[in-house]
């Protein structure tokens, strides 16, 4: 019996390897990447004009790293992290079905989950790299007269791995969402720009309700400034929840669109 | 012989639409053609038996397996589905070997199959090009090169045909023809009874959801035969033809047509029909300009065996 389950559990890993290895491949050469490099990018070019403006200006520069926070949080953690998780996570289901290419997929000897898993892990890795690339441009050239400071480099590793749990976590839930709905790029707006940010300036537990309010738990808490007001209201939850709380709606999510992809049909429409 | 597909009572619905109704049937080794008007049930059978869809009632085996949600199984199975759809941004090559890498195979294992396959189809010179680039021939020997690579036992084609030129047809058709004899278990569908009779004799009527006939090709064809066909003639002197015709015990109607100089006329004896008209013709000094058969389809055919 044992045996049994280990045996299934290689073939199942086997497979997942396979479709991650064909997606990231996919994913890779796909026109959508080039696009969302482009738009991943936004950042990088405003961080050089505000260096270049800083270079040209005769008012004493505001710290490279307190910019380069604020950008996270407002630019990656509240921007670009839902908009590459949303188009990425409800395409891993709809993109199928809608190009009418799921037949190819699902006529082959893999565990429809280990579809849904392999692709969801090859385009969270993508947008996961994308999104490395633009904070650490961003983190350099914003910093380009401290890059000695090797403290900093602890800031960039932090904001990354914050960013990439968001990004897991988010692309999981818009998965799910694919996966169920029809108009799913609709729902995700509304969830991403709508709930994930409103929510955060109700006070009390009410913002445990959201996953931004996890990410935000792991980063520190801002200074007064001009930026603060989008931390508004914060009532942190402590690191090791977060984070725990954070893999919990990754694998949560991740399940349960697992179950529907496997029980559902799909019928391609004429 | 072992029957390798196994229904029974197999039907599903769409919402309120039936799809197929109450389907038991035993399919063996060779090829077999599923023959059908458009919206007939042929699609949904194929990818019932396939595994594609869950039936609403019934089941459905593959080698006394079930097959809905059995992955497991789907080795044994090549599909070819009907609808035009690729991933447009891969080249035939890369399509190939990467759908043969989710059989598990190994890069190198893969890349040969997938050369043996594009070999067959003759694809091998325009692996290169991306997808979106192929002709409709092309992308329909695509799909069939993805439904044979692995090797499966059992090959599902569902109008294969559809959308190529006569030359792409010839080269499916030989193709599909090619597999015969080795044991395994084909099926094809098509709307049109010539392109099946090319390929088999052994086919499966499917009409509203639920299967009309099983057996000999021939059985469909003295269908045809006894079904009465009514051919428009368009002539020099419709009344006169007409006047001959209904002296023939095989003419069971006459009607002028709207149209003009045209007759319409209805037989149970087209041999005898057509061997009449040339006479007729010399005989009478009418010059006949067409001859066409405006109920010469399967629907046809099926609407007249049904009762319609």
């Amino acid at each position: 019996m044992a045996q049994n389950s280990k045996g299934k559990l290689s073939f199942f890993l086997i497979s997942l390897k396979d479709v991650y290895a064909f997606f990231f491949f996919m994913g890779k050469k796909s026109k959508k990447l080039k696009l969302f490099f482009l738009i991943s990018i936004i950042p990088v070019v405003i961080a050089l004009i505000i260096k270049i403006n800083q270079f040209f200006s005769d008012r004493t520069p505001i710290q490279g790293i307190y910019i380069f926070n604020n950008m996270t949080v407002v630019m990656y953690l509240q921007f670009l992290i839902l908009l590459l998780a949303l188009f990425y996570g409800t395409s891993v289901c709809s993109e199928e079905v809608e190009g009418k290419t799921l037949t190819y997929l699902t006529s082959r000897p893999v565990s429809k989950s280990a579809l849904l898993i392999g692709k969801y892990a090859a385009y969270t890795t993508l947008i996961i790299i994308l999104t490395i690339i633009g904070v650490t441009l961003s983190f350099f050239i914003m910093n380009l007269n401290d890059l000695l400071n090797f403290s900093l480099y602890k800031i960039l590793l932090r904001d990354v791995v914050v960013l990439s749990l968001g990004l897991i976590c988010y692309t999981s839930f818009f998965t799910f969402i694919g996966t169920i709905m029809k108009k799913s790029i609709l729902f995700g707006l509304i969830f991403g720009f709508g709930w994930e940010n409103v929510i955060q300036y109700f006070p009390g537990s009410t913002q445990r309700f959201a996953i931004a309010h996890y990410l935000k738990s792991l980063l520190p808490a801002p200074k007064t400034g001009r930026f603060s007001f989008l931390m508004f209201r914060l009532e942190p939850s402590s690191p090791l929840l977060a984070i725990f709380m954070i893999l919990l709606i990754t694998g949560f999510f991740l399940g349960l669109a697992c179950l529907l992809f496997s029980w559902k049909e799909y019928i391609f429409e004429d | 012989m072992n029957p390798v597909i196994e229904t029974q009572h197999l039907s599903k619905w769409y919402g309120n639409v039936l799809g197929l109704s109450d389907v038991t049937l035993e399919i063996e080794p060779g090829i077999t053609g599923i023959l059908g008007p458009n919206g007939a049930g042929k699609s949904t059978f194929l990818k019932l038996i396939t595994g594609q869809i869950k039936p609403n009632i019934g089941t459905c085996s593959i080698k006394g397996k079930k097959i809905w949600n059995n992955f497991s199984l789907f080795s044994l199975i090549g599909f070819c589905p009907e609808q035009d759809a690729f991933f447009d941004e891969l080249t035939g090559w890369q399509f190939v070997t990467g759908l043969l890498r989710l059989h598990h195979y190994s890069p190198s294992e893969a890349e040969t199959k997938a050369r043996k396959a594009l070999e067959i189809v003759e694809l091998v010179e325009d692996k290169d090009r991306v997808i979106k680039s192929y002709s409709r021939g092309m992308r329909q020997r695509l799909k069939f090169a993805q439904a044979i690579a692995h090797d499966p036992e059992i090959i599902v084609l569902d109008e294969p045909l559809n959308g190529l030129d006569p030359l792409g047809r010839r080269k499916i058709i030989r193709l599909i023809k090619s597999y015969k004899g080795e044991g395994r278990t084909i099926m094809v569908s098509s709307h049109v009874l010539p392109e099946i009779e090319a390929m088999t004799k052994r086919i499966i009527l499917i009409h509203q959801g639920k299967i009309f006939a099983q057996g000999d090709i021939h059985y469909i064809r003295d269908l045809i035969e006894t079904h009465p066909h009514i051919i428009s003639i368009k002539c020099s002197d419709p009344r006169l033809l007409a006047s001959n015709f209904i002296q023939e015990d095989f003419i069971l109607n006459v009607k002028f047509s709207s149209a003009e100089n045209t007759l319409l006329v209805e037989t149970n004896n087209r041999d005898k029909f057509f061997s009449l008209i040339p006479a007729l013709s010399v005989k009478k000094n009418i010059e006949v300009e067409e001859i066409t058969s405006p109920d010469d389809n399967l629907q046809a055919v099926f609407d007249y065996l049904v009762g319609k």
